[in-house]
């Protein structure tokens, strides 16, 4: 039975299209059958992320049209025989697809895929409602930061309104060492306000930076640890009950010492 | 309220029910007065309208509307059991429904504030919970979450968004709260912010005392 998953989260710039792009390869990797949705229809991005921009010829508002097949819009990736990625259009822009469409792509899409990723565009309009129109669960992604949570929160309330069931939450960029010294935001303190059942904690890692400009999976980098987390991200949503990483940060304790030492001194 | 006008609340959203004898300016007038006075409660809110058995035209109808929306207010339904109200609701793209004829006489409305509305979830950022009486909530009202009541509130949970008790003006309103850190708290006319920084934890109590809002940790019921 496939299921369709939308990753969303309110606030734009929180790294839903990073997730989007590593869940899917991760899972992918797993031995899943995977297609992922770009769904930001106008500002399309995903494909640039999985490196995969220059192999589009046909995009999600032509098959709804109806100038192309499923298959001929589904773009393999490079690596993967078993990923798939749908790119948005880039020139349209949301009011081009219907919540009542999307559901029909989904369905379709169902038929030959294990998991279905829609990344979903910023907001709470129309792109967002496209987007979750065919999910059967909702990922949110946060950063610790006051204004992501905020947003996070008014999207749990719309995914509880139309009904999706609870969603759960990743916390993205957590930085141990800010954390440690209580100037960010703990996965804690998210928890506590969302109260939603938490599916990954990822840390902020430069070398999402580097593999994002390289059009590369971050979890293909074995020494990343945001790769290690979006991997154990993929293996909780297969119901695998993997712990979570303890995100440590020596050189942040160290320092954290030294600085109460210093404290103290003046 | 004037004996005019009353708000009834229920499952299904609040009702703004017009006197249906009066004559028409006069109600006119009313319901602009309560609307301006009660901007706190009406802003933003949904409601639906129940004109009775007063038969209104296309102009009338769209001066209410006029009236209604100038003040950020929407109208989800007409209800009247008169027919050409009726077909000036849909001419003005407004849904229209039949109504029972009025079974009670309209009363004013600081009767029908005792009535309670007990809620048990989280009020989520963006999420308004308004009603014309009591509010009991059980569940945490999140930053960027609202209360709304006519009467007083009492959450059963940590208060953190916006508050506002008494919003049709009753002074003798009080807002309690396990956890009681409002963005802003009102009562009635009153506005008032959460000191800055961590304070007392523990329930808390809110009222008006000498024109100002006054936060007390709950010590049980005050006597006198």
């Amino acid at each position: 039975m496939a299921r369709v998953i939308t990753i969303t989260s309110g606030k734009g710039g929180v790294g839903k299209t990073t997730t989007t792009a590593n869940l899917g390869t991760a899972l992918a990797m797993q031995g899943a059958k995977v297609a992922v949705i770009d769904a930001d229809i106008g500002l399309r991005n995903l494909d640039v992320v999985m490196g995969l921009e220059n192999r589009i010829v046909y995009d999600l508002v032509d098959v709804v049209e109806g100038r192309a097949r499923l298959r001929q819009a589904l773009i393999k990736d490079k690596r993967l025989p078993e990923l798939c990625l749908m790119p948005a259009a880039q020139t349209r822009d949301k009011d081009a697809v219907s919540p009542q469409q999307m559901i029909e792509l989904t369905n379709q899409l169902r038929q030959e895929f294990d998991f279905v990723l829609i990344d979903s565009p910023a907001g709470i309009e129309g792109g967002f409602r496209n987007a979750i129109a065919g999910a059967d669960e909702v990922v949110i992604v946060t950063t610790p930061e006051v204004s992501a949570v905020r947003d996070a929160d008014r999207i749990v309330g719309l995914v509880e309104a139309a009904e999706k069931g609870p969603p759960h939450l990743i916390v993205n960029r957590i930085k141990p060492r800010l954390v440690s010294r209580g100037e960010m935001l703990s996965v804690e303190d998210v928890l506590e306000l969302l109260a939603i059942n938490l599916i990954g904690i990822v840390p902020d890692d430069e070398a999402i930076v580097t593999s994002t400009n390289r059009g590369e999976a971050v979890v293909y980098d074995q020494g990343s640890l945001a790769g290690r987390a979006f991997l154990n991200v993929a293996r909780r949503l297969g119901g695998e009950d993997v712990p979570f990483m303890a995100i440590t940060d020596q050189q942040g304790v160290l320092e954290w010492l030294f600085g109460m030492i210093g404290r103290r001194r003046s | 309220m004037s004996d005019l006008i009353s708000i009834k609340g229920g499952r299904e959203g609040l009702r703004l029910r017009l006197d249906d004898t009066a004559d028409w300016q006069v109600l006119i007038e009313a319901l602009k007065q309560q609307i301006t006075q009660n901007s706190g409660f009406f802003a933003g809110a949904r409601l639906t309208l129940e004109i009775g058995d007063r038969a209104i035209n296309d102009a009338q109808m769209s001066t209410l509307l006029d009236l209604i929306q100038h003040h950020g207010v929407q109208i989800e339904a007409l209800g009247a059991t008169a027919r050409e109200s009726r077909s000036a609701a849909r001419a003005s793209g407004v849904v229209a429904r039949p109504l029972p004829r009025y079974a009670e006489p309209t009363g004013p409305v600081q009767a029908s504030e005792s009535d309670g509305m007990l809620v048990t979830r989280t009020v989520r950022s963006g999420q308004v919970l308004r009603h014309h009486g009591h509010i009991t909530l059980i569940g945490d009202v999140n930053p960027g979450g609202e209360l709304i009541a006519g009467g007083s509130v009492v959450v059963w949970g940590r208060l953190r968004g916006l508050v506002h008790a008494g919003a049709l003006g009753n002074v003798e309103a009080v807002v309690c709260a396990l956890e009681l850190r409002p963005t802003q708290l009102r009562i009635a006319e009153q506005i008032t912010r959460a000191p800055e920084g961590a304070g007392k934890l523990g329930p808390e109590t809110a009222r008006i005392e000498d024109g100002q809002i006054v936060v007390e940790p709950w010590e049980g019921p005050k006597r006198g």
